[in-house]
């Protein structure tokens, strides 16, 4: 046994050495970073150097109360690869670009439209610092007009457009909310595509209603307002909906219907021939929320009778234009898939044709609970 | 049984959930990964109860000793020395996958070489503990970091994104031929067990081994299996899956949370399962030490009245596991573990003629002592 000399010796031998290892900090101090707030991809006209990205980097202040205001900076480079044209970004700064805090990804439609949504994902993938939780968008008419705007009322600290999508701040029922890593499954798996919410914007604010559902080799097809409604109301993205109900004869009932509990299922019944069923079930619970003539309490399943009959005829018209399209954001495509053995599928061919040609059946449990506070 | 013993069985479980097992079964998951997995819980909780069997006869005692208790010098000397790389292997590979891991993602400005430096020095510290001071350890960190994986593991299954249709198609592919690679994988998870080479001294007196604790290791490691391998299909698709280099970190980067400090949970999963990965190599390594204490007499080993014995090894596990962090790269990692695991399924089930045979010199050995 060594005596208690010597071990405080060999104490010291494998500390010291040990401390060099502790040479303070190598790595890059906060203040020689610059953070990014979003990244905008645009298709640019030069006709070698097709990319042209867009960066928003906060500006450090030392203090809140210095500058209330929000402040940006903004780079721009078009390169013939995304990573070629962050190399040279990098040399318009002077401190290094921190790409782990960008939370927001806004893609031109120019570029979308050209099919280039894989390559300039396959991009944000291999950068392990990019999250894959941060939203991706559609800009129009480009991502550079739309991350350089900054909205009245925006607060220093945190953009507006991260508001829109982060469940906290908005709560539309016309927002679609989409993460990185959702959009990559979409794009990558068939039987699901992959949908954007399209961001534009006004002379003082951002207007976000519409959607972008990207298709293989042609061209994305649009969803209005509506739809992108519905979409929201069939994946349960939101957690409440207005509906407007209007019985044809300008004269009876409309009213709003105002959804706060919904809950959808869908499945695909698989019949004989490659012949496929779609069954939707929705079932929505409220209140009426507005309405022009006066309510009457005992009609209340009347109501709901309503509310089922225009529900039906949105949702068919809906599938209707999915189905003939063939653009399926829902997911119909990997449902079939959980429920067919792997051996016994149709193929992706086969399958497009059946969705195509498929029955739509949809079965609305309408659960309107009251009139609100008047009758 | 006693709570050290589910803990040895634990760790492995857990740790290999970031390490390479699910980046092969993923890999293979269009050519019979989960029929593997089915056969592999089979197999493994059979191994399990053999091997704990085994010990529960001698409390106490280790398998070097019960090897020179009833075989030969020119056996167990080469057979042990042998044992002691295989364990320097195991935790190779777990300290190769994690030093790739932080590189890539926490200190991508920090060289490899220190990163990995860091990590083999504060285990090397572990490992020259004696073993109950090392079940100490494992319990304490256990107790912090546990608690918190169960907890991200509980997001990962509240999350709405989780789209279990793409689960259900993953399993699915249930009526294919089960893949060996996928089997060997998941069989390694179930190798925690045979740490009792070593940790059997701790467990002196004699322990109760039932069909209720198989029924719990059985549960707890389909429950294992069944997160390493679904949850990462849930977030990320089945189609294309095999192109994930590090599938449960893209998985933990797809999980947000809202109300808390950090949204991103990426970097709070990278830090407990960095935990786990120190326990994880710690555990192998102390029992690779045992090993080649036991094969070279290092206690024994005298320089100027100090005994330098057990640090004779250190050079060398430092060296060696420098060296080829160095050379290997992502593939070549994956590919030589894979060879690794597959050769692990043929190993541990022939020991079990030794241990037959172990146990009835043994008998004999008691038999004659009575005489």
């Amino acid at each position: 046994m060594p005596s208690k000399k010597s071990k405080t010796k060999l104490f010291i031998l494998v500390i010291v050495p040990l401390i060099t290892l502790l040479t303070g900090c190598e790595f890059m101090d906060i203040d020689k970073d610059v953070f990014v707030s979003m990244i905008g991809i645009d298709k640019s006209d030069e006709e070698d150097k097709p990319y042209k990205i867009t960066l928003k980097l906060y500006v450090p202040t030392s203090s809140f109360k210095q500058s209330p205001e929000p402040q940006y900076t903004y780079i721009t480079k078009s390169g013939e690869t995304l990573s070629e044209a962050i190399r040279i970004l990098e040399t318009y700064s002077d401190k290094e670009l921190e790409f782990g805090h960008a939370k927001l990804i806004v893609i031109g439609e120019d570029l979308l439209k050209e099919h280039k949504a894989s390559e300039v994902m396959d991009f944000l993938l291999r950068r392990p610092d990019i999250q894959m939780i941060s939203w991706i968008a559609a800009g129009r008419p480009s991502a550079e007009e739309i991350i350089k705007m900054v909205p009245q009322g925006e607060n220093a600290a945190y953009p507006a457009l991260f508001n829109y999508f982060d469940d906290i701040g908005n709560e539309s029922q016309y927002i679609v909310t989409t993460y990185l890593f959702d959009f990559r499954r979409r794009m990558v798996e068939e039987g699901i595509d992959p949908i954007l919410p399209i961001i534009e914007k006004n002379t003082s604010h951002f207007k976000i209603n519409k959607s972008l559902v990207l298709v293989d080799k042609k061209e994305p097809h649009e969803l209005p307002t509506l739809y992108t409604g519905i979409f929201n109301i069939l994946s349960m993205n939101i957690q409440v909906a207005d509906l407007i109900i209007k019985e044809e004869d300008g004269e009876g009932e409309a009213f709003i219907a105002k959804i706060d509990s919904m809950n959808s299922k869908h499945k695909v019944i698989v019949k004989n021939n490659n012949n496929i069923a779609l069954e939707i079930e929705v079932r929505l619970t409220g209140y009426i929320a507005e309405s022009k003539h006066p309510l009457k309490m005992k009609n209340l399943s009347y109501y709901n009778k309503l509310l089922e009959k225009v529900a039906k005829e949105k949702l068919t018209e809906f599938f209707s234009e999915m189905t003939s399209v063939g653009i399926d954001p829902i997911g119909f495509g990997i449902d079939y898939k959980s429920r067919t053995l792997h051996n016994k599928r149709m193929s992706s061919e086969e399958w497009k044709e059946a969705y195509k040609n498929a029955e739509i059946k949809i079965i609305i449990h309408p659960k309107l609970k009251s009139t609100g506070a008047i009758q | 049984m006693s709570r050290y013993y589910y803990y040895l069985i634990l760790i492995n479980m857990v740790a290999n959930v970031i390490a390479s097992v699910p980046a092969i079964l993923l890999h293979n998951h269009k050519n019979g990964s989960v029929s593997a997995m089915i056969l592999a819980v089979v197999a493994g909780t059979i191994l399990i109860t053999i091997y704990t069997r085994f010990f529960i006869a001698f409390p106490g005692i280790t398998l070097p000793d019960l090897l020179k208790k009833t075989t030969s010098k020119w056996f167990y000397n080469p057979f042990i020395f042998f044992l002691a790389l295989m364990w320097f292997v195991a935790g190779l590979i777990t300290l190769a996958t994690f030093s790739f891991l932080l590189i890539r993602f926490l200190t991508p400005e920090m060289p490899l070489f220190q990163i990995s430096l860091i990590i083999i020095l504060s285990v090397i510290f572990g490992c020259l503990m004696r073993t109950e001071r090392v079940l100490y350890t494992i319990e304490l960190i256990l107790l912090i970091v546990f608690p918190l994986i169960l907890y991200i593991f509980f997001k990962a299954y509240s999350n709405e994104s989780l789209e279990w249709d793409f689960v259900k198609e993953a399993a699915l592919y249930v009526n294919q031929f089960p893949n060996i690679h996928s089997f060997s994988s998941c069989f390694f998870l179930f190798l925690g067990v045979v740490n009792l080479f070593i940790f059997n001294r701790f467990f002196t007196k004699k322990q109760n081994f039932n069909w209720k604790h198989i029924t719990l290791i059985g549960f707890i490691s389909t429950l294992n299996l069944f997160t390493t391998y679904f949850i990462p299909i849930g977030f990320n698709g089945f189609e294309n899956i095999d192109e994930l280099v590090y599938p449960w970190i893209t998985t933990s980067d797809s999980l947000r949370m809202e109300f808390f400090m950090i949204e991103r949970l990426l970097f709070v999963f990278l830090l407990f399962y960095l935990g786990i990965a120190f326990l994880s190599i710690l555990i192998h390594w102390h029992v690779s030490f045992e090993f080649l204490k036991f094969v070279f007499n290092l206690e024994k080993i005298k320089f100027k009245g100090f005994k330098i014995g057990k640090y004779i090894p250190i050079p060398f596990f430092i060296g060696a596991s420098l060296l080829l962090i160095g050379k290997l790269n992502e593939y070549q990692l994956l590919r030589y573990s894979n060879f690794f695991y597959d050769t692990l399924i043929l190993f541990f089930p022939l020991l079990i003629i030794l241990f037959i045979f172990i146990k009835r010199r043994m008998k004999y050995a008691k038999q004659e002592k009575q005489n």
